[in-house]
């Protein structure tokens, strides 16, 4: 009953959509129900986490479970539902002034952004590792069509090239989810893809074949996640879709993918194959750290950038996973929460951005402090804070994966330093090149920003400085139940 | 004439092998489409030859479903958004030359055969399903070449196309899932490509026609 | 040894006697399919006979490689017939019989042959012979594969034993066999110079490449050079067929048995003359530079056939 809660909401609306009476005509009614699903969705997470017992199995123990860390997710995505919802109030209705969208295609936008939600609260409350599969793939599809939605070519392009980079890896996953099943299988008598069932019997699991089948489903999961070399189709995507969807696909859709990596480490930590798979992670993070940040020094595009940055910080969660320690994955299951609030703030902040200047260079930007004074500060906070600046929760998350490195390799640790000083660096550029122009010319008149827009960045803005300073203690016990729960 | 299935199966792993050799080197998108659907159906008859020797229901429902969705459903839709397209290109232009794609394809069913029989051998339980495996994972890298070396989209399409093959084969003969697993993947795989071919058709045509495409798609939206 | 001259003899005359009745047959099929009588069977036989009774004309600026290539390449072909037996198997002799040796005849008269093409001086000679090494440089891997499977599956290089082998085997050895026999066919198309690779009809002299070496030939020589190109078609289908359905094939030199499998291969010979031509009716000749796109195709069926078939079932 409680899953019921999650689809019901969903349900009904995918059932009202055909529907052409008048009140479902509308785009802000079509918004309203968004957001009542969002909240709706904040809700039940909220409920869950504090009076029910976890885990809870659904179907025998099958299919569907909700334990900690898939609730903890759920909260994650929830939040940045309701704001996206929120902010996609205004930013539609904008895109249809200067006719970036088709008044046509709302309700198809609509339509798959509530699917969406939907098949992600799903995906993080799968029980079976096919059926996590299948609704990775179902996100992956429903985030193409939001992309196109806008009326430009190159986001055909970007999202042809997201569906097959994602779907092609995710089909080396399918390989290694059937080579599991067969180890599986060999060694226990009965197959399962349960992350519980593979939790327990992990010992049992031979070690180079279920590096194989590692190493396999590790490439499904990292092109999701956006780990080099299969992040190519990150910075297109990211950039060209809507910069509400833009936010949706950094904070929640990149994190499925380090859920599967993180579960599927739970199980390695198990077995004896723990040494190379950790050094093997721990290698892709470096290496996805070093191509984003100098990727990140010649950006024009905002969103280019931001979507870089994602990379980045994907990298940098990979290191913490491959670490293995809890405090490691304390602080990575924290980083996880601070990025999607982050990057929804850039995103959104972006978009504002985007509407005022009608493009998203910073050689397009000018004025921007005076005209836009909550976007610009939305993204000059939010850049400070990616970089992991004090008094900001991704401070202290990089702080102590970068100790646990440390203890491991000291070389290591000077590398990832030294990456992350690129980064900021080229944050900083790109903030003076585009905060700081203006002047000449007449003046642009100022893009009136409705309070839906402003409302998500102020209290993201709020959330994050809260954060920062304060560590909630629910909060702490959370994580370190998950982390407990995973086995470590 | 009695054929042991596994011969069969043998026999029809290298038809299965030579139609994807096949569709590297073809340029007609209508041919490479039927090349597809006869691939597919070689794949029901695995699966069919499977169930004669193994006796597992699961896999005459696979071959059912695969009939009707890899055989009928797909390459006909594949068709009628190529009908669209079919006034602007109609050859193929590829990167590769046929015979160095031929020639790396090759290639790679030996490297995969090579790190397999190191890997591999202890899972299955007879020297069929270690070359089904096999069969899958080079149908899998062959897609991928197709994939990779082709500039069309829609070439790209049947390459993941022929990719789904290959971990279809690789399931068949390695390990056997829950049917509903298998249907979901079936219906995944029917959506993925709907949605591939029209925005494959959207990038030739104008806004205009692609959103009106999209749209109907999603028919029972209407306005 | 007299049983082995007796079959010497009698496999080269059955050879001899019974080529230009399949190159009838072939393009008495074709004709069919585009809905003419087409020639009678019997008008290779006459257009031979013609042929010899004509004078012998040789270009001015040619060799003796012109004059003797014809004798050369009929001797190689008939040394060739010698390895496939059509009517009955003889005891072993020294390596005769072996694949290789009797792929290095056959090429060998192309060699003979695509030099007289060369000799003569005029250009279309020369573009037919370069052409027809280019195709034949890129058959060769695939030949050599084919008939390396063939060797690992009967476990012999000895085309006799094989055709023992395979005689004495209930029904086909083994499913490789059957697909060994679609690369062979795929040989026998282009080593005989058919269409999809090769039109052996055709009057303009661009579109030839087979053909193109022979035009300077007249006479004697023309009939040498075309029973030859006769000889080698029913070498080939010989080999194809006594692969893949060897009944009839006697064990050893009796009358009875000689009788039959002459009747029975000129029989099953008949249906892939047939079939043959109407293989080449259905299709289109491909562009030069498209040929070497069919034979890796051939040449990965081939592999893929060693691969699977033989090495899956070490």
């Amino acid at each position: 009953m409680l899953l019921l809660a999650y689809l019901i909401p969903g349900l009904i609306i995918l059932a009202l959509l055909p529907l052409r009476r008048y009140p479902l005509r509308s785009r802000s009614f079509l918004n309203l129900l968004t957001i009542a699903h969002a909240a709706i969705y904040l809700a039940v997470t909220f409920f869950i986490l504090l009076n029910v017992s976890l885990p809870r199995y659904f179907f025998n123990e099958r299919y569907l479970f909700i334990d900690l860390l898939g609730a903890y997710e759920v909260l994650i995505a929830s939040i940045v539902f309701l704001l996206a919802a929120l902010y996609a109030r205004g930013y539609i209705q904008s895109l249809l002034r200067t006719r970036e969208i088709d008044g046509r295609n709302l309700k198809l936008f609509y339509g798959s952004l509530n699917m969406l939600f939907m098949v992600i609260a799903l995906a993080f409350y799968a029980n079976n590792l096919a059926l996590f599969w299948i609704f990775l793939e179902l996100t992956t599809i429903l985030s193409a069509v939001l992309i196109v939605t806008l009326n430009a070519k190159e986001n055909i392009l970007a999202a042809l090239k997201y569906v097959f980079i994602a779907s092609t890896a995710m089909l080396f996953s399918f390989i290694g989810i059937i080579l599991m099943f067969a180890i599986t299988q060999q060694a226990l008598g009965a197959g399962t893809l349960n992350w519980s069932e593979l939790m327990v019997q992990a010992k049992t699991l031979p070690a180079s074949l279920f590096i194989l089948a590692f190493m396999f489903m590790f490439t499904g999961f990292a092109a999701k996640a956006g780990i080099v070399p299969f992040h190519t189709w990150l910075p297109p995507a990211h950039a060209k879709a809507p910069s509400v969807i833009s936010a949706l696909l950094s904070a929640v859709l990149l994190n499925t993918g380090i859920y599967g990596i993180l579960r599927l480490y739970a199980i390695a930590h198990r077995t004896s194959a723990i040494r190379p798979i950790s050094f093997m992670l721990i290698a892709f993070g470096v290496v996805s750290m070093g191509v984003a940040a100098f990727s990140m020094l010649s950006r024009e595009n905002i969103k280019k950038l931001v979507a870089f940055s994602s990379i980045e910080h994907m990298g940098l969660l990979v290191i913490g996973v491959g670490l293995g320690t809890p405090v490691a994955l304390f602080w990575v299951l924290f980083h996880t929460l601070g990025h999607a609030l982050i990057k929804s703030l850039l995103f959104f902040s972006a978009g504002i951005v985007h509407h005022q200047f009608a493009s998203n260079k910073y050689y397009d930007m000018k004025n921007m402090l005076t005209l836009q004074p909550v976007a610009s500060t939305g993204i000059i906070v939010g850049g400070a804070a990616i970089i992991g600046t004090p008094l900001f929760p991704l401070f202290f998350s990089k702080l102590f994966i970068l100790v646990q490195l440390g203890e491991l390799s000291m070389p290591l640790l000077f590398l990832v330093l030294l990456l992350l000083l690129i980064v900021a660096a080229a944050f900083a550029v790109f903030l003076v090149r585009a905060c700081c122009r203006g002047g000449e010319g007449e003046p642009t008149p100022p893009y009136r920003v409705p309070w839906t827009m402003k409302a998500p960045i102020i209290s993201l803005l709020v959330l994050i400085v809260m954060l920062g300073v304060f560590f909630p203690q629910p909060l702490n016990v959370l994580l370190n139940n998950i982390v407990a729960g995973l086995g470590f | 004439m009695i054929f042991v299935p596994y011969d069969l199966i043998r026999v029809l792993f290298v038809l299965v092998l030579c139609t994807a050799a096949l569709m590297i080197t073809q340029r007609s998108l209508s041919s490479l489409f039927s090349i597809y659907a006869a691939q597919s159906l070689l794949l029901a008859f695995i699966a069919l030859a499977l169930l004669w020797k193994t006796g597992i229901e699961n896999l005459a429902f696979m071959a059912g479903l695969t009939i009707l969705s890899k055989v009928i459903v797909i390459p006909y839709v594949l068709n009628k958004i190529q009908k669209d397209i079919y006034t602007k290109r109609d050859l193929e232009f590829s990167y590769l030359s046929p015979v160095s794609s031929i020639l790396i394809s090759a290639a790679l069913v030996f490297v995969v055969y090579k790190s397999f029989s190191t890997f591999l051998v202890d899972l299955s339980r007879d020297k069929v399903f270690f070359l089904g495996a096999v069969m899958g994972v080079s149908l899998v890298l062959i897609g991928m070449l197709i994939i990779f070396s082709r500039k069309q989209m829609i070439t790209k399409i049947v390459g993941y196309l022929t990719m789904e093959n290959g971990v279809l084969l690789f399931s068949m003969f390695i390990a056997e899932l829950p049917f509903i697993i298998e249907v979901l993947i079936i219906l995944d795989l029917i959506i993925l490509t709907l949605i591939s071919a029209i925005l494959a058709f959207g990038l030739d045509s104008s806004m205009k026609e692609f959103h009106r495409k999209l749209n109907p798609f999603t028919f029972w939206f209407k306005k | 040894m007299t049983s082995f001259a007796g079959y010497v003899f009698l496999n080269t005359a059955f050879v001899l006697l019974i080529s230009p009745l399949f190159i009838s047959l072939i393009k008495k099929a074709k004709a069919w399919t585009q809905g003419r009588n087409g020639p009678p069977l019997l008008q290779t036989y006459f257009m031979l006979a013609k042929l010899m009774k004509k004078e012998v004309v040789y270009s001015s600026t040619s060799s003796v490689i012109m004059r003797i290539s014809p004798y050369l390449n009929l001797t190689f072909l008939l040394a060739a017939s010698v390895f496939v037996p059509l009517l009955f198997i003889p005891e072993p002799a020294a390596g005769i019989g072996n694949v290789f040796f009797f792929l290095y005849l056959l090429v060998g008269a192309k060699f003979f042959m695509a030099l007289a093409g060369l000799d003569a001086g005029s250009t279309f000679g020369g573009m037919g012979s370069s052409r027809e090494m280019t195709v034949s440089a890129v058959i060769e891997p695939v030949v050599i594969i084919v008939f390396a499977t063939l060797a690992f599956v009967f476990k012999t290089m000895n085309l006799h034993e094989m055709f023992a082998q395979s005689l004495g085997a209930s029904l086909p050895l083994n499913p490789a066999v059957l697909l060994i026999s679609i690369s062979l066919f795929i040989i026998l198309i282009v080593e005989t110079s058919r269409i999809p690779v090769d039109n052996p009809e055709t009057h303009l002299e661009l579109t030839m490449i087979h053909e193109a070496m022979d035009l300077e030939s007249s006479g004697p020589n023309l009939a040498m050079m075309e029973l030859s190109h006769a000889i080698k078609q029913t070498l080939l289908m010989g080999l194809l067929i006594n692969v893949l359905m060897p009944w009839g094939l006697a064990l050893e030199a009796g009358p009875v048995g000689i009788g039959v499998a002459a009747i029975m291969f000129i029989l099953k010979g008949s249906i892939l003359a047939v079939v043959v031509g109407f293989i080449e009716s259905s299709l289109a000749k491909m562009r030069l530079f498209r040929l070497p796109a069919l034979f890796m195709q051939a040449f990965f069926f081939a592999f893929v056939t060693i691969l699977f078939e033989v090495l899956g079932r070490l």
